[in-house]
C-alpha cells in the first residue's frame, strides 16, 4: 500500500508542477456545470416522465451520470495510456525491476488518475448542490461505494487495454469501445428504457448502467444501499469475473513482452 | 589464461573455473540462449504470413561471476552485453539455459532475483523528470520497502556519495546528464543490492565524474562493501583498470574470457611505438618486411625531426627486443621504443575477428 501510495503522491506531486494546466483542469470542472444547468433545465419538461424512477430533475440525473461516467472514463483509459508512457521513457522496466508487485504498481499508477477524478466529481456535486440540485449527503458514504464498485467494474478494462500496450504497443479498440457503450448505453444522459428495444437489449450488457441507476437512487432519492442492492450485486460480480480475467491479461501480456524482450525497447 | 569461446560444450568447464577457485559464485550463466524474432517488413509478412524469422542475440553463453568479483563485458553494439544484463534482471526471460544470482533461478524466482540486483540500464527517461532527485529517490525507496527514517538516512547517503547532496531538491529536469546518470546509479544502489548491473554508466560524465566515479565503485561498493560489479563498458580504463575479468562478447557469442592483462597479453601484446629521425630508413622497411606491420603516428615528424612509428611485431617482448636489436645494428635512428596499450577498438577487433580462438 505505502508502493502504491508513493506512485500516487509522485504523480500528484508531477501534475503540481504544471501549474497552469492545474489552474485549467479546475477551471475544466467547473465550466461545463453551467451549460448542463441550462440545457438540462430546458429539458426539464420533456425527460421528466423518462427519469422519474430515478431522478426528479432532469439536471441532477445528468450531474450524476457525468460523474459516474468519469470514473468509467478514468478507469478505462488512464492506466493503459499510464503504461504506454512509461514503457516509452523506460519507467515501467525500472518500476518493474523493484521489490514491488505488478498490482500494486498498476494500482499506483492508475490511483492518481482515480483520486482526482474522486475530487472533480465532489466539486461537481458541490457546484450542482449550490444551483438547487438535491442531494442526499448524508448517503455519501454509500455513494462513494456505488463509485467504487463502478471503478472495480470498469479497472479492468483498463488492465486489459494495458496489457495490449505493454503486448503490442496499442491499447486496441477496448476502451474507446467501453467508453463509446458506456455514453450512449450507459444511461448518462438518458434511461436505456428510451431507446429501441434491441438496443435496450444491449444495453443490459453495459456495467454503467447499473451503477447510474444505483448512483443516481443512493444520492438523489436517499434510498439505502439494500433499495439497490441487485444493481450492486451486477457491479460486484462483473467487477469479480473481469478482475480475474485482467489479471489473467495482463500476466499473460508481461511473460509475452518478457519472452518477446519487448519490456524494455522504448 | 584467456579463455576461448568452446567450439563445442567441452570446454564449458572453463568457465566454472572460476568459481571453485574461489569464494561463492554470485552470478553463474550456463548456455543461456536467446533469440528475438525478426521484424519483418509488409511485404514479406504477407507472403509468408506464418513463417517465423529469429535473431539470435545470446548464444550459448556459459560463465560465472565470483561474489565480489568486478566483471567486465566488452563487445561491439549488439553483443548481447545488454541482453543479458536484462535476462539477468528478469526483464527478458531466456529461450534455452539458466541463469543464476546467487543460487536463485532468474526465470523461476525473479521477484526474489530482483530483490539482490540492481541496474543501471534504464536511459534517463526513467527518472521523474518533473520531480527532485530526493523525491525521485523517496518514490523508489517506498516501490523498495525501504521506509521512514530508514529511507531518509539511505538518500541523504546515497545523494552524498554521488555527489548530488546540493542538488537534491532541484527537479531532475533541470539537471545535466551526467547528474541524471549518476541519480539512475543512486537509484540502483538504494537497496543496497548484491549485484549491480552498469550499462556503460560513465557514457554521460565528465572525465571527472567518471574517474570519481569509477573510483566510487571500486573502492566503496566492490572493495568495501564486497557487491559483485558486472560492468558493460567501451571504455578501455574501465576494462583494464576495474575490472578484475573482463569477457568479450559479439553477436551472442561468448569469445574469450580472463583477466584484462590477459586479454591483452593474449590478444594486443605486439604494439611498440619507435621514435625515429628515418621512418624511411630500409632497416625499418625490412622489418616490416619480415612480418611487423607499421604506421606513423604522427604521419608528420615533430619540431625536433622525430617521428613515431607504431609497429605490431609478433612473438612478444623477446621477439621485439630482437627485432630492435636489428634496426639498430642496420643504423637506424632510435630515440625510444615502448610497449603501447591496444587502443579497445582494435583489440575487440582482434577478438572477434579471431573468433576467440587463442
Amino acid at each position: 500500500m505505502t508502493a502504491a501510495w508513493a506512485l500516487v503522491r509522485a504523480n500528484w506531486l508531477t501534475a503540481r508542477t504544471y501549474r497552469l494546466s492545474s489552474v485549467f483542469a479546475f477551471l475544466a470542472v467547473l465550466v461545463p456545470v453551467v451549460p448542463i444547468y441550462l440545457a438540462a433545465n430546458a429539458m426539464q419538461p420533456l425527460m421528466a416522465g423518462v427519469i422519474r424512477s430515478e431522478a426528479e430533475q432532469y439536471f441532477a440525473y445528468v450531474l450524476v451520470g457525468t460523474i459516474a461516467y468519469s470514473f468509467v472514463s478514468v478507469s478505462v483509459g488512464s492506466l493503459s495510456a499510464s503504461v504506454g508512457g512509461s514503457i516509452g521513457t523506460g519507467t515501467l522496466e525500472a518500476l518493474l525491476g523493484t521489490r514491488t508487485g505488478v498490482p500494486t504498481i498498476l494500482a499506483g499508477m492508475a490511483g492518481y488518475g482515480l483520486l482526482w477524478t474522486t475530487a472533480r466529481a465532489l466539486v461537481l456535486l458541490g457546484a450542482g448542490w449550490m444551483l438547487g440540485m438535491t442531494v442526499s449527503w448524508e448517503r455519501l458514504p454509500a455513494a462513494l461505494l456505488v463509485l467504487g464498485l463502478i471503478v472495480a467494474v470498469h479497472v479492468p478494462f483498463g488492465v486489459m487495454a494495458a496489457a495490449m500496450m505493454l503486448a503490442f504497443r496499442t491499447a486496441g479498440p477496448l476502451p474507446r469501445g467501453v467508453i463509446v457503450a458506456s455514453t450512449l448505453l450507459g444511461g448518462v444522459y438518458y434511461p436505456a428504457h428510451v431507446a429501441p428495444s434491441w438496443i435496450e437489449r444491449v444495453a443490459v450488457l453495459v456495467p454503467l448502467g447499473y451503477g447510474a441507476r444505483a448512483l443516481r437512487r443512493v444520492l438523489l432519492e436517499g434510498q439505502p444501499l439494500a433499495a439497490v442492492l441487485p444493481d450492486l450485486a451486477v457491479l460486484a460480480l462483473g467487477a469479480a469475473v473481469l478482475l480475474a480475467a485482467s489479471g489473467y491479461a495482463f500476466a499473460a501480456a508481461l511473460r509475452y513482452a518478457r519472452r518477446r524482450g519487448t519490456l524494455g525497447q522504448y | 589464461m584467456v579463455a576461448p569461446a568452446p567450439p563445442d560444450a567441452g570446454l564449458a568447464a572453463t568457465y566454472a573455473a572460476p568459481a571453485s577457485a574461489a569464494g561463492r559464485v554470485a552470478v553463474r550463466v550456463e548456455h543461456l540462449t536467446k533469440r528475438f524474432p525478426a521484424r519483418r517488413d509488409w511485404p514479406a509478412l504477407l507472403r509468408h504470413p506464418a513463417r517465423a524469422e529469429h535473431v539470435t542475440v545470446m548464444d550459448d553463453v556459459s560463465c560465472a561471476v565470483r561474489a565480489g568479483e568486478f566483471f567486465g563485458l566488452l563487445g561491439p553494439n549488439g553483443a548481447g552485453k545488454t541482453t543479458l544484463f536484462r535476462m539477468l534482471t528478469a526483464s527478458v526471460t531466456p529461450d534455452a539455459g539458466v541463469a543464476t544470482v546467487h543460487g536463485l533461478d532468474v526465470a523461476r524466482q525473479a521477484r526474489e532475483v530482483r530483490q539482490l540486483v540492481g541496474s543501471v540500464m534504464s536511459n534517463e527517461r526513467s527518472l521523474y523528470w518533473r520531480l527532485s532527485a530526493r523525491e525521485n529517490l523517496r518514490l523508489y525507496a517506498a516501490l523498495q520497502r525501504i521506509g521512514g527514517r530508514a529511507a531518509d538516512q539511505r538518500i541523504a547517503e546515497l545523494l552524498h556519495l554521488v555527489g548530488l547532496e546540493s542538488a537534491g531538491d532541484r527537479m531532475v529536469g533541470q539537471y545535466s546528464s551526467g547528474m541524471r546518470q549518476r541519480l539512475l546509479i543512486a537509484r540502483a544502489l538504494l537497496p543496497r543490492p548484491a549485484v549491480l548491473l552498469l550499462d556503460e554508466p560513465t557514457r554521460s560524465l565528465d572525465p571527472i565524474s567518471a574517474r570519481d566515479l569509477r573510483a566510487f565503485l571500486r573502492h566503496e561498493l566492490a572493495a568495501r562493501q564486497e557487491c559483485t560489479i558486472l560492468l558493460a563498458t567501451h571504455d578501455r580504463v574501465e576494462a583494464m583498470e576495474l575490472c578484475d575479468r573482463v569477457a568479450v562478447l559479439d553477436r551472442g557469442r561468448l569469445l574469450a574470457i580472463g583477466t584484462a592483462r590477459e586479454l591483452e597479453r593474449h590478444y594486443g601484446d605486439d604494439r611498440y611505438a619507435l621514435w625515429t629521425t628515418r621512418p624511411d630508413h630500409p632497416g625499418l622497411a625490412e622489418l616490416l618486411a619480415r612480418g611487423g606491420t607499421g604506421e606513423r603516428r604522427p604521419p608528420v615528424p615533430d619540431a625536433d625531426g622525430w617521428t613515431c612509428v607504431h609497429l605490431t611485431i609478433p612473438g612478444g617482448r623477446a621477439a621485439a627486443a630482437r627485432a630492435l636489436d636489428r634496426l639498430t645494428c642496420a643504423g637506424v635512428p632510435v630515440a625510444g621504443f615502448e610497449r603501447v596499450e591496444l587502443p579497445l577498438a582494435e583489440l575487440l577487433e582482434r577478438v572477434v575477428g579471431g573468433g576467440g580462438a587463442a
